[in-house]
């Protein structure tokens, strides 16, 4: 077993942190605060070559064919560097729930018309899975797909989709006909502006506020045969392909974070002096250090599990469940440490402590809540 | 082939139901026997008992119906 890193995959995830100190958190406060998107600080990750990560080369991508491991260290870094977790889940989202999916299931055409344009900032895309009756249960989604001459009809709502409101394109999940259950869910790319396709207002929320997260309708929208992607019917396994690259390189923009709170956590209890001495000699408090970073590190172990298994072609199914359970509930547990570990200046927005906390809930619900991933451990060991 | 995979989905994926007749030609998917955190779990065991890779791709309701259509997938993978 060896731990130990590549020397430029360290170096390039060191390239990363300092993109993201340097570009990418001024204002956040303010941003947060009213909700705003920022498609310039977008432009400036595309530009980076963040984006590139989830691209083969050909496409605008970073390698000649991603690797996996290469593209979520980057991400931890991103997550360490960058305090803005809404970009930071919003670029994450379209790199492995959009870009991912067409570089592998795309034809040729797909790839570069729509990689090409992601990869390079131009076009902001949408995963949209979830409906207002088919959250966890996903496969028994309403939004329908009718064959017609030429193409398909949709008609249906997708809700609490990333990046909706920005979305010039959104990869959408359709069920062709609801008596094949989930080998009815096939895929389609639709582009904003076509005809009976509507995004919805931003809907405000408690965290992530500088992704906006909203919903699409759709009404006798047609779709034309070349916009579906893969087969009919590869909805299924169009999502069952990306969904541990998802889990996995969401998460290590979130370990990241977790490790940059915990050193920031760290230094304020050093500095902070009560009762004649730095806060963090009282075993309360450093008590509670000691958690945070045993969080970190069974997260860590994880995630870089799933990252191995999946590069080298095996099934992380129980490991990814695990990661997503672990490091989600962790983040949330440690962001209630590293506010508790400032006292009532950790309430204070300004202190930007408080922002990791409301942002990490978001983390134990989206990409398969806390309670799916139990139940999924469960039924794996045979319950 | 078939009696292996058969006696995977009794034993891991209807919990040991192993008095349930499921014969190679049961349709898996339109009878509600395997769920897809099932079908994904099939897809694992297959992959590591039969040393194969089975692309995304292939992973459709032709492939994956019946017992025998998965069977008859395998012997073309490993042909192919």
């Amino acid at each position: 077993m060896d731990f130990s890193w590549p020397e430029n995959y360290t170096q390039y995830r060191a390239e990363v942190i300092a993109f993201a100190k340097e570009t990418l958190n001024d204002d956040l406060v303010e941003r947060d605060q009213a909700g705003l998107f920022s498609r310039q600080l977008w432009q400036k990750c595309a530009d980076f070559g963040i984006l590139g990560l989830a691209a083969p080369k050909q496409y605008g991508g970073k390698e000649e064919e991603v690797d996996l491991l290469f593209s979520m260290l980057a991400m931890e870094g991103f997550g360490y560097g960058c305090k803005d977790n809404g970009l930071s889940l919003g670029l994450n989202a379209q790199m492995w729930t959009v870009q991912i999916p067409i570089a592998h299931f795309g034809s040729d055409a797909q790839k570069e018309k729509y990689l090409t344009a992601f990869t390079s900032g131009q076009w902001i895309a949408a995963h949209a899975l979830t409906e207002p009756n088919a959250g966890s249960d996903i496969f028994s989604m309403e939004t329908l797909a009718e064959k017609t001459e030429g193409g398909y009809v949709l008609n249906g709502k997708k809700h609490l989709i990333t990046l909706a409101p920005e979305a010039d394109v959104a990869l959408v999940f359709a069920n062709i006909n609801p008596k094949l259950g989930k080998w009815g869910v096939t895929a389609f790319l639709v582009d904003k502006g076509t005809p009976g396709f509507t995004a919805l207002p931003t809907d405000s929320k408690m965290g992530l506020r500088t992704v906006p997260i909203g919903a699409f309708e759709f009404k006798d929208c047609f779709i034309p045969t070349e916009n579906r992607l893969g087969g009919e019917g590869a909805g299924f396994s169009i999502l069952n392909y990306s969904l541990e690259y998802d889990r996995c390189c969401i998460l290590a923009s979130q370990l990241g974070a977790m490790e940059r709170q915990l050193e920031e956590t760290i230094a304020f209890v050093k500095e902070r002096q009560q009762f004649g001495q730095s806060i963090g000699k009282f075993q309360s408090v450093s008590n509670r250090i000691a958690d945070m970073k045993l969080r970190l590190e069974t997260s860590r172990l994880l995630l870089y599990k799933v990252a191995w298994l999946k590069r080298n072609g095996k099934s992380a199914l129980m490991e990814a469940a695990l990661l997503k359970l672990q490091l989600s509930e962790s983040f949330v547990a440690s962001s209630m440490d590293a506010i508790r570990s400032r006292g009532g200046i950790g309430f204070l927005t300004a202190t930007e402590v408080e922002r990791d906390m409301r942002d990490a809930v978001g983390g134990v619900l989206y990409a398969g809540t806390s309670d799916i991933q139990r139940s999924i451990i469960a039924r794996l060991l045979g319950l | 082939m078939n009696d292996i995979i058969i006696d995977y989905i009794k034993q891991q994926l209807l919990s040991g139901q192993v008095d349930i007749d499921l014969s190679p030609e049961e349709d898996l998917l339109g009878s509600g026997l395997i769920d897809s955190l099932g079908m994904i779990q099939l897809l694992a065991f297959i992959e590591e008992k039969f040393e194969v890779k089975v692309p995304p791709q292939d992973m459709t309701i032709e492939n994956f119906m019946t017992v025998e259509a998965i069977g008859n997938y395998l012997e073309r993978l490993k042909t192919a």
